[in-house]
């Protein structure tokens, strides 16, 4: 029955086609001209840029700013084809018609949107992993250092973090927690599909970030898809008529939050009261009064500037762009200098069957060679505020008795340096099309990253000093190249309801790194800087150490192979599947495990296209859907696997009254070296209800690793290193993620709109042994408080979440001031009885929850948008407060509350130490951005078709508990939650800018 | 058409572009090294390198043997040295089994070890072309390796026995008793194969006298090792050394810690260290005050941590030249200028409150005008003096007294030799004598509270030559253990435990006993 009505069908169908065909061909009608006008039925405005478009050929136009349209159809029967993104498409039949205006209603689902899914696109309604896109039109507005900034509290499951207000720092970003015990946590960056960092393409110049979370998503990625992968996508397609758009903006900084540190008046009072008592080395009152902060920071202006420019045909289209960034740092000489200039040029040819797209980026980056300002700032906190920058005769002040006592100042001055970076990534690709919906796509890529550095130390730096050398002068070269050709083949499919899309690909990846550098000191003037460094006597001088004079230099490579295919699969556009494998080796791994095999499933139910749901009016779209993936991660460094040797420069072997080289292994080697692999389940739902007006998605995740790559400890003897780099352990992530967008009013003159972003992740650690390397402990520390106190500060534990603090639990204070800590029996003991059983966890650095509110309103021509996002759930270890609330190191300068009673009863009097005193609840929002913009209206304007400016302001308000200076600190690594005490005070900025468009 | 897209994939890409094999540029990979024999000193010297580190380095083993004694402390300073307690814990004989000085000696030992192992399994395996004096390059690896068990028989005792690189397994623990039989049977094994020759090509290397030297303060630590006597064992192997009359005292005490000390006559086996090559000799770093730079126009700012017990001070006699050419003591002036830049005093108020300049600072090693952050001065493990006093206190302690006095006053001689040459003779009757050191505790005002002195301890005059003699050598700990010292008096801040545990070995790294299985704690930190 089912056979013969669906041939009756497609004959009706055919037959249809027929009589269309003869039927146009014998009523063929002389040209008409249609125009009009093409508006927003909800708002009423204008849609400028629309395609208007004959149906069934490629013949077309594009409104103009007014929404205006003319074009000329065969005749009457013609049927006009009008769509942009964000809106229905519409047919309309010309008939007798000479002007047709179309208001056009927004996308009725934003499941119709393309998101990118890794070498391919797909229908935001067809996917079936979780995949996460931001637009450029909802990007996170005002100052962005980079595209992480741009997607901050955007995506669920993403961590973006700005730890630091350094002008040359890129945002850290983590998707779903730790997953691996290795350092690297960073998703895989990938520019129009290249690899690249965040900071690669300038933040104005993205169209689209797409980001791939679960296993079945990434796998495709294979062993460096497990951390997440993050695809941005640039500006691509030309407009017509052509358009010069300029985004520019000025920002200036200001210390938002900083520790309150004992300034000159204090110290004059407590020396009064006898607490700082003078002797003949120590007289505490050096007659001035120095903020040290002030003197090494200033309000740094920065100013950012693009030009784009878009045009071409329908043949052949260009998009170029330079943008140019002038950033000052808040300490005195830092920068960071950009130009970034980018081309893209596509053209189709031969009807389409075969397409060129040509991308080139130049990056151009200079800053100064900074001195090591987290040390210069510690020596500004510490430093005496009595003391000053200069003595009586002009010369740098300093303590001959300080080690590790620097005048703070000096270092920023008595140096001189440029460091500049040049990226030329060219990248082209050729699509053939042999029949439709067949292409063969042959991508190639070098991105090519060359460093020039330069530094000086003057005869009167300290360092120059202290070390007997008369300057010191260094220079250091650096290239990096990273080869990437991919040939993939896709082919798609309608049979009958049934639709397939089949991929199959092949990629190699060749990455080198070289470099060089020299040094030299004992100059005979000082105006060569580091610019002639032959001059340096120290370079002949037979009896220098390699401090002063010396040459390295360095090349490494590794290769990653791989072969993939991917089959998606719809039936009816209900039944959703996809399966992708991977075929990965990569030359990092042993030679017992080169290659490995990386595959996932997914599968969706689009329940809204059910007979049931069709129509509703409540439920727009709605869709279930379940993955299951698996994805690796290779070491961070290549050569682990294989017994390499060394001569050593450094400790020589006296022979014969020779120093020569030994030439030693510097590492066990592990021949069995493989691939860490996480298998994850991910279930989701997607929907869009009351006419899109509620959108959103759910997530629930599970991801294991297994083989977790590691620094084994293995016992010497009979080793001869205490560690291998290894496959042992497992872990686990379980967690939630949930995205709501809400319209709540849509309207001609005002919206408002509401995105909340949810994230949860539970993280256990389930093993660190397997057959071949077993501990008889489950535990190892991570972390360290650094000098002078000199412990770990976290326990990695088997059954215990990564980033827990692990250490003494203070409870109280003795009448002397030392601490009373909890003993392993609960009972309180003093700490100078503690032993290491004593130690407890914590807390956990690592945030269990984190979310994002971002506000949207638009009252007619002004728009202001609010960004927050916060984290609660964790601790903080608040190094500052360990180091500095301390009334007992009076060498240094401390913070005010060093004086404050400890448990209201006194002040404290125990050396420095590691207890739970300092660990504090980071729990905290941030009112992160606000922007407050106006379109400007440029309707009646001969040149402009667009322009907007705007105010915005970044970290604005933070409501916490904290006592330091921010908690949104790194969530990185297994010492998550260690608040350093050379953090950078927090900026705040305020930026002006504006954007035009020509 | 899924195969045809496969086919032509296949087609277009070369196969060539499977190739994992990686490519190294500035590491030798051991599978593409093949040495000639002119590389055999590269391929040897991992088995001697681990010393530099081991001895005169941060932490090493000149530390764990002082930090423990009653000579050197280091103390809390306005520039830090707290350092989470570590230097208070090795005073106060606190450690637990994860301090890191005594693991420190762990590794390095084991690191020279596990190297010997492997090149001796390399040289086996004719991997490395040894053409002639294969045996003999055996038998010194084999010392090297015996040395080192030497070095770990006296701070962890009870160790793993490993002799077969191949031998990846977790080893198992021997007891003391089995490392000290096995330190004299591969001794006296390797002993006719090893070099007899005293020159530049032996320096630094494991000769015969050098083995011979290790057996003698094997032997004369035997009681504490393993419980029994072995001091005519003790005396046959000095006396060999004697015989072999390659050594001599040198006629300046100075002469053997010079820079250029490598030439000294009294030299047996020292460790080679230097400023540009072989940097890791950090001692005057750790001892001078940060100030001192600029007494000696040094390269280097120093770090200013630790100085002499005033208690051991207060024992010389104002006579021995020893206490000048072992402490810088008083006004430093700079030898640019004159000028005073700082004076460093004998008092040192306590583990907690000491100031800059407190208590005497190392002068034994000296430090160069213009000084860098390493020394050129090689460190002494046996030197000839060293041989004279070792046999003279088995002569004591055998009854000979009088034989034991002679030796003494031969090395006493060149300390008194400017002063008062008579004070340089010692009679065995004095040798029997308790020891002057003012043990007690030491409150912040200098004074000592519940003064025990030494008049107790046998042989202790012995005991106190043996602290004039070798001060700062990385002695005193031994010393104090084999004349029971360490664990019955105060001294400093250090009080005895009195708790049953003498602490006379460290603990087994609870690193190690974490990742083997067959180790096993020693008692007293069970």
């Amino acid at each position: 029955m089912i056979n013969t009505a669906t041939v009756v069908k497609v004959m009706c169908i055919l037959w249809l086609c027929l009589t269309c065909h003869v039927s146009q061909a014998a009523i063929h009608l002389a040209p008409i001209t249609v125009s009009g006008t093409i508006t927003d039925k909800t708002t009423g405005d204008p849609v400028p840029g629309a395609t208007v478009r004959i149906k069934g050929t490629s013949a077309g136009v594009t409104t103009n700013e007014t929404g205006y349209y003319k074009i000329e159809v065969p005749g009457s029967e013609s049927i006009l084809v009008i769509s942009i993104t964000g809106y229905a498409t519409q047919e309309i039949a010309v008939g007798t018609q000479t002007t047709i205006n179309v208001a056009l209603t927004t996308q009725a689902s934003d499941l119709d949107e393309v998101v990118v899914i890794g070498y391919g696109t797909q229908r935001k309604g067809d996917v079936t992993s979780a995949v996460a896109s931001v637009k450029a039109d909802n990007f996170v507005k005002g100052f962005a250092k980079d595209a992480g900034q741009l997607i901050q509290g955007k995506v669920a499951g993403l961590a973006v973090t700005t730890p630091s207000g350094d002008p040359n720092a890129n945002t850290q970003i983590s998707l779903r927690g730790n997953s691996t015990l290795m350092a690297s946590t960073s998703p895989l960056v990938l520019i129009d599909g290249i690899p690249g960092s965040l900071n690669t393409v300038s933040p104005e110049d993205i169209e689209s970030i797409d980001v791939l979370k679960d296993g079945s998503a990434a796998a495709i990625y294979g062993t460096r898809g497990t951390n997440g992968v993050v695809l941005i996508t640039t500006r691509k397609k030309g407009n017509r008529p052509a358009t010069l758009s300029y985004d520019g903006y000025v920002s200036i900084q200001t210390i938002a939050r900083k520790m309150e540190f004992l300034d000159a008046a204090d110290y004059r009072r407590l020396l009064a009261e006898g607490f700082f008592v003078p002797t003949a080395n120590e007289k505490w009152d050096y007659g001035t009064s120095t903020n040290w902060l002030d003197e090494i920071t200033r309000t740094p202006v920065s100013h950012t500037h693009n030009l784009t420019l878009q045009g071409g045909t329908a043949q052949t289209n260009y998009v170029a762009s330079v943008n140019v960034r002038q950033w000052e740092g808040l300490f005195n000489r830092s920068e960071n200098k950009q130009l970034i200039g980018r081309i893209d040029v596509n053209h189709s040819m031969l009807d389409n069957k075969l397409k060129f797209n040509v991308n080139v980026i130049g990056r151009n980056r200079k800053f100064f060679a900074a001195p090591n300002y987290a040390y210069i700032y510690r020596q500004a906190l510490i430093r005496n505020p009595t003391d000053s920058v200069y003595t009586y005769d002009g010369k740098w002040d300093e303590d001959p008795n300080g080690f590790n006592y620097d005048n703070p100042v000096r270092p920023i001055e008595e140096v001189d340096g440029e460091s500049r970076a040049t990226e030329l990534r060219f990248n082209g690709n050729i699509i053939y099309s042999p029949i439709k919906d067949f292409n063969i796509k042959l991508l190639l890529s070098g991105a090519k990253t060359s460093e020039l550095t330069g530094y000086y130390e003057t005869f009167d730096n300290r360092a120059s000093i202290v070390n007997n050398r008369k300057g010191y002068g260094s220079r250091g070269a650096g290239h990096f190249q990273d080869n990437l050709l991919e040939l993939t083949a896709d082919y798609s499919k309608n049979f009958g309801r049934s639709k397939f899309t089949i991929l199959g690909g092949y990629g190699y990846q060749d990455v080198t790194r070289e470099g060089f550098s020299a040094w030299n000191s004992d100059f005979p003037t000082e105006l060569y800087t580091y610019n002639r460094l032959q001059s340096g006597d120290a370079v002949s001088n037979p009896f220098a150490t390699t401090g002063m004079r010396g040459v390295s230099s360095y090349k490494n490579n590794y290769k990653l192979i791989g072969f993939f295919g991917r089959l998606n699969y719809a039936w009816e556009d209900k039944y959703l599947l996809m399966a992708t494998i991977r075929h990965e080796g990569s030359s990092k791994f042993g030679v017992n495990y080169k290659w490995g095999t990386f595959s996932a499933f997914s599968a969706g139910w689009r329940i809204s296209q059910e007979a049931f749901l069709k129509g509703s009016n409540v439920v727009n779209d709605l869709k279930i859907r379940a993955g299951y993936g698996i994805t690796g991660t290779a070491p961070n460094d290549p050569y682990m696997s294989i017994i390499v040797l060394n001569y050593n420069t450094d400790s020589r072997f006296l022979y014969n009254g020779t120093w020569i080289q030994p030439v030693e292994p510097n590492r066990n080697s592990n021949p069995d070296l493989r691939w860490e692999k996480k298998e994850e389940i991910n279930v989701g739902i997607d929907f869009s209800l009351f006419n899109s007006r509620l959108s959103g998605s759910l997530d629930v995740y599970q991801r294991d690793t297994k083989d977790m790559l590691y620094d084994f400890p293995v016992p010497v003897p009979p080793n001869l290193f205490g560690s291998t780099l290894a496959n042992a352990g497992r872990m686990r992530n379980r967690g939630v993620e949930v995205l709501l967008n809400y319209e709540i009013i849509r309207s001609r003159d005002i919206s408002l709109s509401s995105n909340i972003t949810y994230m949860n992740n539970k993280n256990t650690l389930m093993s660190i042994s397997n057959d071949l390397y077993k501990t008889s402990n489950d535990f190892f520390f991570a972390g360290h408080t650094g000098e002078p106190i000199q412990v770990t500060t976290h326990r990695v534990k088997v059954g215990e979440p990564i980033g827990n603090f692990y250490g003494y639990k203070s409870v109280d204070i003795d009448a002397d001031g030392n601490w009373i800590i909890e003993g392993k029996d609960g009972k309180p003991k003093p700490i100078d009885d503690a032993v290491p059983d004593d130690r407890k966890v914590l807390g956990n650095g690592i945030a269990r929850h984190t979310a994002g509110w971002n506000l949207a309103f638009r009252y007619k021509q002004f728009s202001l948008n609010l960004n927050m996002r916060g984290a609660f759930g964790y601790q903080i270890l608040n190094f500052q407060r360990m180091y500095y609330e301390n009334p007992t190191i009076k060498q240094y300068n401390m913070l005010k509350t060093a004086f404050d009673k400890v448990y209201g009863k006194r002040e404290l009097a125990n050396p420095l130490a590691y207890v739970s005193h300092y660990i504090e609840n980071g729990n905290h929002w941030k009112f992160d951005n606000i922007t407050l913009g106006y379109n400007v209206d440029v309707s009646s304007s001969k040149y402009f078709k667009q322009a907007r400016v705007y105010v915005s302001g970044l970290n604005l308000l933070v409501l916490t508990g904290y006592k330091g200076i921010d908690p949104e600190i790194s969530r990185l690594g297994l010492d998550a939650g260690n608040d350093s005490r050379d953090k950078y005070p927090t900026t705040r900025t305020f930026t002006i800018g504006t954007n035009i468009t020509f | 058409m899924y195969k045809k897209i496969l086919i032509l994939l296949l087609f277009i890409v070369p196969a060539g572009c499977t190739n994992l094999d990686e490519e190294v540029y500035d590491l030798v990979p051991e599978s593409e090294y093949q040495p000639g024999t002119g590389d055999i000193p590269s391929i040897i010297a991992p088995a001697y390198t681990v010393l530099r580190g081991m001895y005169a380095g941060w932490q090493g083993n000149f530390d764990l043997q002082e930090e423990p004694a009653d000579v050197l402390v280091t103390p809390n300073r306005p520039n830090g040295w707290y350092d989470a307690g570590t230097y208070q814990i090795m005073h106060k004989h606190d450690w637990p089994s994860n301090q890191w000085q005594p693991e420190n000696v762990w590794q390095h030992a084991f690191s020279g070890i596990n190297n010997a192992n492997r090149i001796i399994f390399q040289i086996e395996e004719g991997k490395i072309p040894v053409t002639s004096g294969k045996e003999e390059l055996i038998a010194e690896l084999r010392t090297a390796r015996a040395f080192y068990y030497s070095v770990l028989i006296d701070t962890h005792g009870n160790v793993p026995i490993v002799t077969d690189f191949r031998d990846g397994s977790a080893p198992s623990q021997s007891t003391r008793q089995q490392v000290f039989d096995f330190i004299v049977k591969e001794l006296n094994e390797c002993m006719p194969l090893l070099s007899m020759e005293v020159s530049k090509v032996t320096y630094g290397r494991f000769n015969r006298w050098t083995a011979k030297a290790i057996l003698a303060r094997l032997y004369l630590n035997a009681q504490v090792y393993i419980g029994v006597t072995k001091w005519d064992e003790c005396i046959a192997t000095c006396d060999d050394i004697f015989n072999s009359a390659k050594y001599s005292l040198e006629e300046s005490y100075k002469t053997n810690f010079v820079t250029e000390n490598h030439n000294s006559k009294e030299t047996i086996f020292a460790v080679p260290y230097d400023e540009i090559f072989a940097s890791q000799n950090s001692i005057h770093m750790k001892t001078l005050a940060t100030a001192h730079r600029n007494v000696l126009n040094m390269a280097a700012q120093p770090w200013g941590g630790n100085c002499a017990v005033p208690q051991f001070i207060d024992t010389y006699d104002a006579d021995d030249t020893r206490k000048k050419d072992t402490w810088i003591m008083g006004p430093q002036y700079s030898v640019s200028t004159g000028a005073l830049i700082l004076t460093y005093r004998k008092e040192v108020p306590s583990m907690n409150g000491t100031d800059y300049f407190d208590g005497y600072r190392i002068g034994k090693y000296e430090i160069k005008t213009g000084a860098r952050g390493g020394l050129s001065t090689d460190y002494i493990i046996f030197r000839y003096s060293d041989i004279k006093m070792m046999k003279a206190e088995c002569l004591l302690r055998k009854g000979l007294s009088g034989d034991a006095a002679l030796l003494v006053t031969e090395v006493r001689q060149r300390a008194f030799a400017t002063t008062n040459p008579a004070k340089a003779t010692v009679t065995g009757a004095q040798l029997l004598l308790g020891s002057v050191y003012q043990y007690g505790y030491q409150e912040i005002n200098g004074t000592i509270s519940g003064l025990e002195g030494g008049a107790d301890i046998q042989f202790g005059r012995f005991y106190d030559e043996l602290g004039w003699e070798f001060a700062a050598e990385g002695h005193r700990r031994m010393d104090m253990i084999r004349f029971g010292v360490f664990a019955r008096k105060s001294w400093f801040n250090h009080r005895p435990k009195n708790d049953g545990k003498l602490r006379t070995l460290f603990p087994i790294p609870q690193d190690e006993i974490d990742k083997n299985p067959n180790l096993v704690q020693n008692p007293d930190y069970r």
